[in-house]
């Protein structure tokens, strides 16, 4: 427990610095708000407006969640195929390569024009489209890569490819599928988030964001960015929580 | 192999990694309705001058008695001032006559050496203005009051268009005519600050924005409402509607018409919200009589190009084309026939501000509320928020060399415009 405490102590030091630095600087050097909002204007917009902050959260949350979940799927199953099928493989990983690295400002746009823009639908599939390609690397990876000697012993006992997949293949993957996770669902809120920026309904974090910038209330506007920082840290935790669930034996505190 | 260091401090990156995406994407609010088909294509590398903006002028009127100056200061100009004017969006016919002033002279003959500064997706003017990166800028008056109560310390030194150029464009045979009409359909705005007209016409025809009708946040261009996912898009006269009547019906092979649509225009709603307005340096102008003065020169020469673009369009169309506008020409030549519709006539004089206008742009901005429930601004804005003063004195100056400045024989042209704007 106390070593928990000392793990966690440092970060939360750090940041209660740097914002009373950032409040001192503000406050004695006359700073005013449309240029950069004090942390006290900003954390006094979070708490004046509670209930709109959850509310617009949620929004965005949801919509991550839907798209992380497709995206998961998604990457999982063509992960499965890809380790089975070395055609599929070749095929799939330059094109997901090529999908990922089209960029969300360019996406989004044509998904609104060809799905309903007053849906929430083009940004769930803009973060499936983002969450998709870190999953599908890697558990593939975490598929394929098994010890030789593993595999070796497993063959020579004539083992059938499917109880290879089950009893070396997908226990391998495992880690590498949480460290995936780890990457994608702060991703699916920003992309949740960055989809927003282009049209469709103004209920969530990226909307507001926008849309409070634009009219100079950067206070406002930066209540809203603690939302979403709040939002992607407990996406971290959820899944932090879940590899500790499932996978207790990885990532196991080799601590000191 | 498997062992994944885990440690608290991760959970700090992530941290880090959301919030310095958040602020990137924060910092691309774009101001949407000055956007058009070139914004991509065009630079904005606007040449920054290297000279300090805040030099002293030479010349010693003061700023009261500038009338019929403008002659006897380009006499007397041996070295003309350098001043940097920032605009919101990139060159097209809706900054004309601040083009034409520069490329007819009029800044020239003032003493003036004026470098326009292009907007962008990034800037916003009025804070370019506020920390001293420009000596003038082109904003919306909504968006400036907002920023001046956030201590953004300008004024309003000339209201260049009279009327609000936001329209809400549907299909003809959707029927909706007021914007009482607005009742269940999907009414698509801009957002970015620039929804408010919407909200505001929205409440005053006794709906509820929240629940009577499904407000969206339309793209850049106008494909939703083309496309018919939205029932009504936001659209100014000069920019997005041209967008609309350069775009070929499929049915019929030919452009569209404005027959094709419906178009409420929230000016003659009552809801209109003032737009573009020369913004100067508040303090400044309080205690610099240099500034004083060069602002007194800057407004005259700028309205005597705003005269001239009234008088002359295609040629300002031109002016502004040969100045980098990506537009194509049917299109630069619609907008500025409707930019000038929106000055022109100015029965106070072109640039000097209507009380009840502003008053109603104060009113919708304090009392509208959009959908998180929040204002343009919380109180009326001070006194210093717009003066007269110089407005009035360049209409004195103006009128003595023998313009017109109240365009009350002001008639509009016709253009015809050509798929895709060309």
């Amino acid at each position: 427990m106390s070593s928990r405490l000392r793990a966690i102590w440092p970060p939360i030091l750090i940041a209660v610095i740097f914002l009373g630095i950032w409040q001192v600087f503000v406050v004695a050097k006359d700073i005013k708000p449309y240029l950069l909002p004090a942390p006290s204007l900003i954390f006094s917009n979070f708490f004046g407006s509670l209930n709109l902050m959850l509310a617009t959260s949620i929004y965005t949350a949801t919509t991550a969640l839907l798209g992380l979940l497709f995206g998961t799927v998604i990457g999982l199953l063509l992960a499965l195929l890809a380790q089975r099928f070395i055609v599929v493989n070749h095929l799939f990983t330059p094109l997901a390569a090529g999908l990922a690295a089209v960029p969300i400002v360019a996406l989004t746009p044509i998904l609104n024009n060809m799905f309903d823009i007053s849906s929430r639908t083009p940004r769930v599939l803009v973060t499936m489209i983002i969450v998709f390609f870190p999953i599908f690397v890697n558990v593939t990876r975490g598929l394929v890569q098994v010890q030789p000697v593993q595999l070796e012993l497993m063959r020579s006992m004539n083992a059938q490819p499917r109880t290879v997949l089950r009893l070396l293949r997908i226990p391998n993957a495992i880690p590498f599928f949480f460290t995936a996770m780890k990457i994608a669902a702060p991703l699916a809120v920003i992309a949740a988030l960055v989809s927003e920026y282009f049209g469709g309904p103004q209920l969530g974090l990226g909307s507001r964001i926008a849309s409070s910038a634009a009219n100079t209330a950067y206070g406002r506007a930066w209540a809203y960015v603690v939302s979403s920082i709040i939002v992607g840290l407990l996406f971290y935790l959820a899944v932090l929580a879940a590899e500790r669930w499932a996978a207790p034996w990885t990532g196991r505190a080799r601590s000191a | 192999m498997r062992q994944i260091a885990r440690s608290r401090w991760a959970a700090l990156t992530g941290v880090a990694v959301v919030g310095a995406l958040t602020l990137a994407a924060c910092g691309s609010s774009t101001s949407s309705s000055e956007s058009t088909s070139a914004a991509a294509a065009a630079s904005s590398a606007a040449p920054a001058s290297s000279a300090a903006a805040s030099a002293a002028a030479s010349s010693a009127a003061p700023a009261s008695s500038a009338a019929g100056s403008a002659a006897a200061s380009a006499a007397a100009c041996t070295t003309p001032t350098p001043v940097k004017l920032q605009l919101q969006w990139f060159a097209q016919a809706q900054f004309a006559g601040y083009y034409a002033a520069k490329d007819k002279g009029f800044y020239k003959d003032a003493c003036l050496d004026v470098t326009i500064l292009e907007g962008g997706v990034d800037i916003v003017p009025q804070t370019v203005l506020a920390q001293g990166g420009a000596d003038f800028a082109i904003a919306w008056v909504p968006k400036a009051l907002a920023s001046r109560e956030q201590g953004a310390g300008i004024t309003n030194v000339a209201q260049v268009f009279q009327k609000s150029g936001t329209l809400q464009v549907s299909w003809a045979d959707s029927n909706i005519k007021t914007p009482a009409d607005f009742k269940g359909k999907k009414i698509g705005n801009w957002g970015f600050g620039n929804e408010f007209e919407v909200f505001a016409a929205v409440t005053k025809a006794g709906l509820d924005p929240a629940a009577d009708v499904s407000l969206v946040q339309q793209q850049f261009d106008m494909k939703g409402l083309l496309s018919k996912q939205i029932d009504a898009a936001e659209a100014m006269t000069y920019n997005e509607y041209a967008q609309l009547l350069e775009t070929k019906n499929p049915a019929t092979g030919k452009l569209y018409q404005p027959s094709d649509f419906n178009t409420i225009s929230y000016e003659d709603q009552g809801v209109g919200m003032l737009q573009d307005a020369i913004w100067a340096n508040q303090e400044k102008l309080a205690s610099d009589t240099a500034y004083q003065d060069l602002t007194q020169k800057f407004v005259q020469a700028s309205l005597q190009g705003w005269i001239y673009c009234r008088d002359n369009a295609q040629e300002c169309a031109d002016i502004v084309t040969k100045n980098g506008s990506k537009l194509g020409a049917s299109h630069q030549l619609w907008m500025m026939n409707e930019i000038n519709k929106l000055i022109w006539p100015s029965p106070l004089g072109v640039g000097v501000m209507d009380p009840a206008k502003w008053t109603q742009t104060v009113t919708i901005s304090m009392n509208t509320k959009n959908l998180e429930g929040s204002t343009v601004i919380t109180k009326e804005p001070d006194p210093e928020a717009f003066t007269d003063k110089y407005a009035v004195a360049a209409n004195t100056a103006l009128t003595a060399q023998g313009l017109n400045t109240t365009g009350d024989a002001f008639a509009p042209i016709e253009v015809t415009l050509n798929e895709g704007g060309n």
